[in-house]
């Protein structure tokens, strides 16, 4: 189920709500675990089981590991609860991929297996991977409760696209948090922002992406204008979903951790992966660079590291060359900072700014690339080389029509709008005034949102495929 | 303390609004069809197991949440407005408006659309006129786009082009340009048709055209009581004045019998009652037909004509029949052209191949 859908908004959300709130205190995590199945359930009614064996899977492993802890078994439980993890999302994941590969590299024909992705499998398994790696290391005891520890990888909130919540982070709270007004109000603020990201923003620029894979008489605007709208949609479809879980988890007395900060206000790619996906870019560092070595080894070993964490962050996010490609963009440029570039950087800071877009620009088209060659392709037009010319009236167009959609989400991606609230704050007419339109200001969003949604077709987010 | 009003003002107004609208949701009977979007709505989905199973009760339900939303109407407004006038975006799902005229993008030309719509035509030519002593003529409907869309920054096929391309596929019929005698004033505002009213000195180029020339009737312009919401105005969920629905009566129009061979029975040229329905434009002549035949028993002539034509057809015959003793009207997106045989004889009559641009330019409903 989507958030952004009026199934979740308007019939499971009241309804799921009304019920925790009036169950006592005993029953709430029952009601959001089993709200969670069914959210999940709706969409994936196939895949629960696979939810269900990785629940069971983590609970059991998590036991172990912990009653054998300093023992040799508890190692060879924490293997095989990794394997397991990593085996179910390897074969739902990447099987067809390898078996693509291996037919192009053998010239054989083996069947390819056609499983399709259950969704959400990359978050939770790499919650439930946490989970297990953090009883193994002691930095949490196992959870005996079981619908806790269900609840944890399951809870509809983050279940789907992150954040991609550490165990640890939320223990206490899985089994005593506190509801208040405040709570419930950042949460309502924080969804319904969300949402209009989601809604009003990354769905609109989705339609001008559509809109140029769909010409037939494309120019080098045209991809500039494609490569511009794909970089902002990418980034209000993501941010808007977390903001949007951290909203729902607020709501329902979690504090999830932040995923963005502004990503596109970075000088340098080193800061753009501190502020994107952040969940994502800590559990690589947490889980597979520091226990590689991290930096803390030679340079070679270091580079090595650092290639294989974004050839894995690349492959978590999707099975295919371009996604493999794109990690090692980003482990390319990151080298090149970190062994020359970043003081430069921090020294001609406009610079670092046009830099960290441009390249952050050219990596999201290769990101949304089918193949290697139509990369290639893509961003050789963006230079005119595709032999373009360079506008057409379509894209002329095109620009006249989302020129405004751009320009607010290129200001909405920036600190501008926080630090313009943040003044307001200071001042005690405009603060007024702000808190008296603030749940006008929501509500009217909230409405428009519906009347996209009514007036819209179908928009999955983006990060569902991972 | 301020927070504390702040916050539950907000908690409370999201509370009611998606409480409110989930509750009015469920209490609202469904409704079976959409007046402005011209369709009807989904209806709630069986559930079963296996419509579970398979995700198609999920699917159906989202549509039917979509449907049935409460004033479903209003929030496409709403969303329109937005789209349009806050977020400044030149079209709302192809929809735009310039000086009050609303239409839909057609771009860019689909040539193998064209080709498919050229060859129907070819096909009809062949089975049942080629060799045959009767004069064949095209003529191609500009759309509104023609005249709103490329002054305007919007992008259109070009109608020339179009045009260059349906003659060349179809060099048996003498094409009739049109183009000239129309104006973006000779369309209505929200729909995508022709004014009957404005559209007379087409009827007479096409008349001398064909060698048909009659002298001009003395038409008196009658007005449908009902306003005229066209296809558009649903479509784009604006808040759009109506158009007036209005059509030409003559002494030799009240004297026209119309046969409808669908129903084996005599229809009126001027089905009024129909200016008040789902589609006003069903005004003329009932609208979608497959087969029609109009007697002109005030003909001072035998000649007979045989119009091929889309919705656009239905304004204009009666305009023609000053020229002609019969007219019968083939629309071929309802019948086979294969079975055209079994109910007419082609003899000596002229043929006009009529059609819209943007019925060539997406022409997949022609059989």
């Amino acid at each position: 189920m989507l958030f952004s859908s009026i199934p979740f908004l308007y019939y499971f959300l009241p309804c799921v709500v009304l019920l925790y709130f009036i169950v006592p205190k005993r029953a709430k995590n029952t009601v959001l675990l089993l709200s969670s199945l069914f959210f999940y359930g709706w969409g994936e009614p196939r895949y629960l089981l696979f939810m269900l064996v990785s629940i069971a899977q983590g609970y059991g492993f998590g036991l172990l590991i912990e009653k054998y802890r300093a023992k040799k078994r508890s190692k060879w439980f924490l293997t095989a609860s990794v394997l397991f993890s990593l085996g179910l999302l390897g074969y739902c994941k990447y099987a067809d991929f390898f078996v693509e590969n291996f037919n192009a590299l053998t010239g054989l024909s083996v069947p390819l297996l056609g499983i399709a992705l259950p969704i959400g499998i990359s978050f939770y398994t790499f919650q439930i991977l946490s989970y297990t790696v953090d009883v193994y290391r002691g930095t949490v005891p196992a959870q005996r409760n079981i619908i806790r520890l269900a609840l944890y990888i399951a809870m509809f909130p983050q279940l789907i696209a992150g954040p991609i919540v550490r165990y640890a982070d939320i223990e206490s709270q899985l089994g005593d948090r506190t509801h208040t007004l405040e709570g419930a109000a950042y949460g309502v603020r924080r969804f319904v922002l969300g949402l209009s990201k989601k809604v009003l923003l990354a769905n609109v620029l989705g339609a001008l992406v559509e809109a140029f894979k769909a010409t037939e008489s494309p120019s080098v605007l045209y991809v500039w204008l494609y490569a511009a709208a794909y970089t902002l949609q990418v980034y209000f479809d993501f941010s808007g979903y977390s903001d949007m879980a951290i909203g729902l988890g607020r709501i329902f007395g979690f504090r999830f951790s932040e995923n963005f900060d502004h990503p596109y206000v970075s000088r340098s790619i080193t800061e753009f992966w501190r502020r994107w996906h952040i969940s994502l870019g800590t559990w690589f560092r947490d889980y597979l660079y520091i226990p590689l070595g991290g930096n803390r080894v030679g340079r070679a070993r270091w580079l090595r590291n650092i290639l294989i964490v974004w050839m894995a962050t690349g492959l978590w996010h999707g099975a295919a060359w371009t996604f493999v490609f794109w990690g090692l963009w980003f482990a390319a440029l990151l080298m090149l900072e970190k062994l020359w570039l970043l003081p430069r950087l921090e020294k001609y800071r406009p610079l670092g700014h046009v830099y960290t877009l441009f390249f952050v620009l050219l990596g999201f088209v290769l990101f949304d690339a089918s193949s290697l060659s139509g990369a290639g392709a893509t961003i050789a037009a963006l230079f005119g080389g595709a032999g373009l010319p360079a506008v057409t009236a379509e894209s002329l167009y095109m620009l006249r029509s989302y020129c405004v959609v751009l320009a607010v989400s290129a200001v909405a991606a920036t600190t501008l709008p926080q630090h313009l609230a943040r003044m307001a704050e200071r001042r005690p007419p405009l603060r007024t005034a702000l808190r008296v339109a603030e749940p006008a200001a929501l509500l009217v969003l909230l409405a428009v949102c519906t009347a996209f949604l009514i007036d819209g077709s179908f928009n999955p987010f983006l990060y569902f495929r991972f | 303390m301020a927070d504390k009003i702040k916050n539950s003002a907000v908690v409370a107004l999201a509370a009611l609004f998606i409480g409110g609208f989930a509750l009015w949701s469920l209490l609202q009977p469904d409704a079976a069809e959409s007046v402005a979007e011209r369709r009807p709505l989904a209806q709630l989905p069986e559930l079963s197991a296996e419509s579970v199973l398979s995700g198609a009760f999920m699917t159906d339900f989202e549509r039917y949440t979509l449907d049935q939303f409460p004033l479903r109407d209003a929030f496409r407004t709403v969303k329109a407005c937005t789209a349009l006038y806050a977020m400044g975006q030149k079209d709302n799902n192809g929809l735009y408006v310039v000086d009050g005229y609303v239409s839909k993008l057609d771009y860019p030309l689909d040539t193998a659309s064209v080709d498919y719509a050229a060859s129907r035509l070819q096909f009809v030519y062949d089975r049942y006129l080629a060799g045959r002593d009767m004069d064949v003529y095209l003529a191609v409907i500009p759309d509104k786009n023609a005249f709103m869309a490329a002054e305007n920054g919007y992008p259109a096929f070009d109608y020339d082009e179009l045009c260059d391309r349906v003659r060349s596929e179809t060099a048996f019929a003498r094409f009739i340009d049109i183009a000239p005698d129309l104006e973006l004033a000779d369309y209505y505002r929200t729909d995508t048709h022709w004014r009957q009213e404005s559209i007379t000195d087409v009827a007479a180029h096409l008349l001398a055209a064909m060698g048909a020339e009659a002298d001009a009737p003395d038409y008196t312009v009658r007005e449908a009581d009902a306003p005229f919401y066209g296809t558009y105005a649903g479509q784009s969920a604006l808040p759009l004045a109506p158009d007036a629905l209005r059509y030409l009566e003559s002494d030799t129009l009240a004297r026209c019998t119309v046969y409808d061979y669908e129903t084996a029975r005599e229809i009126p040229v001027y089905a009024l009652e129909q200016a008040a329905g789902k589609d006003p434009y069903a005004l003329f002549l009932s609208g979608s037909k497959s087969l029609l035949t109009i007697q002109n028993p005030d003909a001072e002539t035998d000649r007979r004509l045989i119009l091929f034509r889309d919705s656009f057809g239905s304004s204009l015959a009666p305009l023609l029949v000053a020229g002609y003793k019969e007219i019968t009207l083939v629309d071929i997106r309802y019948i086979a052209p294969a079975i055209l045989d079994r109910f007419l004889s082609f003899e000596d009559q002229d043929v006009l191949f009529l059609y819209s641009a943007s019925i060539l330019n997406n022409s997949e409903t022609m059989k």
